[in-house]
């Protein structure tokens, strides 16, 4: 039934360990405001409770750019987890591509 | 098939913890191992043929629903049906789906299949396999899940579209990204380049016309664990069919026939004599003893069982509003009150291993539990 009894794991390990963090530094009663461009305002941000394993991952800050020319141009950073007005600003190279068209439909696939 | 009571590892929340599964427990236990089942190899046998005939099964029920357009019965929009088709005629690869099947008294009847966003792979490949080094490493389990994916990927490869291969799924939620990470993993042991993007973070590049990650890289291959019938509900989902990349999705977009709870009726119609399949059909009233299923629901979410028009148990939930399916009532086995379902799993056509959930009642939801197996002589 199984083949080997040798499993190597690459990845998951070493991602999902820095997930499982108790969230002391997230409790609900913090007001946490967030921005991820300078030329963007501030807003308050939320979570939902009881999910804390995986904020780091929600609130990330990602680098954001694009190619023009065959060379990366580094915008900026981003965040899915705070409001768009707090995202973009002024900020040209995030304004030219839409994004949160995907990812309103459940909080979770599990099946 | 026994249940066994047994006392769990030392520190085994560390132990599992360990291999980076975070979600054993939640508001209650997931992960279970203070129970397995035990399993002769005749009887995992019997689970693997079944797995393997009714994946050749529901592949003709895609080409018959393809070849008399049914998808009306499906609530699937006609503007996606060219990328379905399309998905099916060029091939578009599936890596993998899981039969949720009931064991009893010697037969396997499928109950659904989960064919799109299948979860508990990760418990299933990873997490029972290191439980069973522990508690009996002579032992075997019907498990071939690990290799099986890296082997599928190997093969994929040179499928894929020019670029990397993305995965995605929602954030803040540690067991889609587990499930997803894992498969992410056994792609890169493949040797393909990847990439993480959590699915609110894609871009659509209007100019030119198509999806982008966060660092504005085109999107040419992308492993989704989200439903495709959420993809096409949101607004970025106009934007699939017009993708100037020809975004190679996987699971394909011809899944949708399978994820659906329409394809029961339609497995019936065209298999009448199959030992894994249950009666099933669109219209109330042709089964005295039956479960109504939405077409399309998640985690047991609004099923009701009833019996000679008496409802035995109903669950709650959102869904329905698509219409339901009635497929005659095949009730789990009661081990002390426990009821097992059988998740078989099917990975690059192959039946690859098994995880089995554990319910308090008839309906396995969302408090149910994965317990481990092991198979004895």
């Amino acid at each position: 039934m199984k083949k080997s009894k040798y499993i190597n794991l690459v990845l998951i390990t070493a991602t999902l360990a820095s997930c499982d963090k108790p969230k002391n530094d997230w409790d609900e009663n913090n007001k946490v405001h967030l921005r991820s461009d300078t030329t963007a305002p501030y807003t308050r941000v939320h979570h939902n409770s009881g999910v804390g394993t995986a904020l780091l991952w929600y609130y990330a800050f990602r680098p954001y750019g694009n190619y023009r020319n065959g060379e990366y141009r580094r915008a900026g950073y981003y965040s899915g987890g705070i409001p768009a007005a707090s995202n973009i600003g002024s900020n040209r190279f995030k304004g030219a591509v839409t994004r949160g068209g995907f990812g309103r439909s459940g909080f979770s696939v599990s099946s | 098939m026994k249940r066994i009571t047994t006392t769990p590892r030392n520190h085994w929340q560390a132990e599992v913890e360990k291999l980076g599964f975070g979600f054993h427990t939640t508001n209650v236990p997931y992960w279970d191992e203070s129970v397995y089942y035990e399993l002769s190899l005749a009887e995992v046998l019997a689970i693997e043929k079944a797995t393997a005939t009714l994946w050749e099964l529901c592949l003709g029920a895609v080409q018959h629903v393809i070849d008399h357009k049914l998808y009306q019965q499906f609530r699937i929009p006609e503007w996606i049906v060219p990328l379905i088709e399309k998905s099916w005629t060029e091939d578009h690869p599936s890596i993998y789906g899981r039969f949720d099947l009931c064991y009893k008294n010697g037969e396997i009847k499928m109950l659904e299949f989960n064919a799109d966003t299948p979860t508990s792979l990760y418990e299933a490949g990873i997490v029972q396999w290191f439980w069973l080094q522990e508690k009996d490493a002579q032992k075997d389990q019907f498990n071939s899940v690990h290799e099986r994916l890296i082997q599928y990927w190997k093969y994929l490869k040179n499928y894929l579209n020019p670029g990397i291969l993305h995965f995605t799924c929602l954030k803040e939620t540690l067991e889609d990204l587990t499930n997803t990470e894992y498969i992410r993993d056994c792609a890169i042991q493949a040797g393909i380049e990847t990439k993480l993007v959590f699915i609110d973070d894609l871009g659509w590049d209007h100019q030119q016309k198509q999806f982008v990650d966060l660092e504005g890289q085109a999107v040419t291959n992308i492993f989704k664990l989200y439903p495709w019938e959420w993809l096409l509900a949101e607004d970025f989902g106009k934007h699939i069919p017009e993708d100037s990349n020809r975004t190679l999705w996987i699971e394909p977009a011809w899944k949708m026939i399978l994820s659906n709870k329409a394809l029961l009726p339609i497995l019936w119609q065209l298999y009448p004599d199959s030992p894994y399949l249950l009666p099933a059909y669109f219209e109330e009233g042709r089964l005295e003893n039956y479960a109504r299923k939405p077409i399309l629901s998640r985690e047991g979410a609004n099923i009701d069982l009833v019996m000679k028009q008496l409802t035995i148990q109903q669950t709650e939930g959102e869904y329905g509003a698509d219409g339901y399916i009635y497929q005659e009532l095949f009730t789990l086995p009661n081990f002390a009150d426990h009821y097992p379902v059988i998740g078989s799993w099917v990975i690059g056509q192959e039946p690859a291993g098994m995880g089995i959930r554990e319910a308090d009642t008839l309906v396995t939801d969302n408090k149910s539990r994965f317990v481990p197996h092991m198979i004895v002589s």
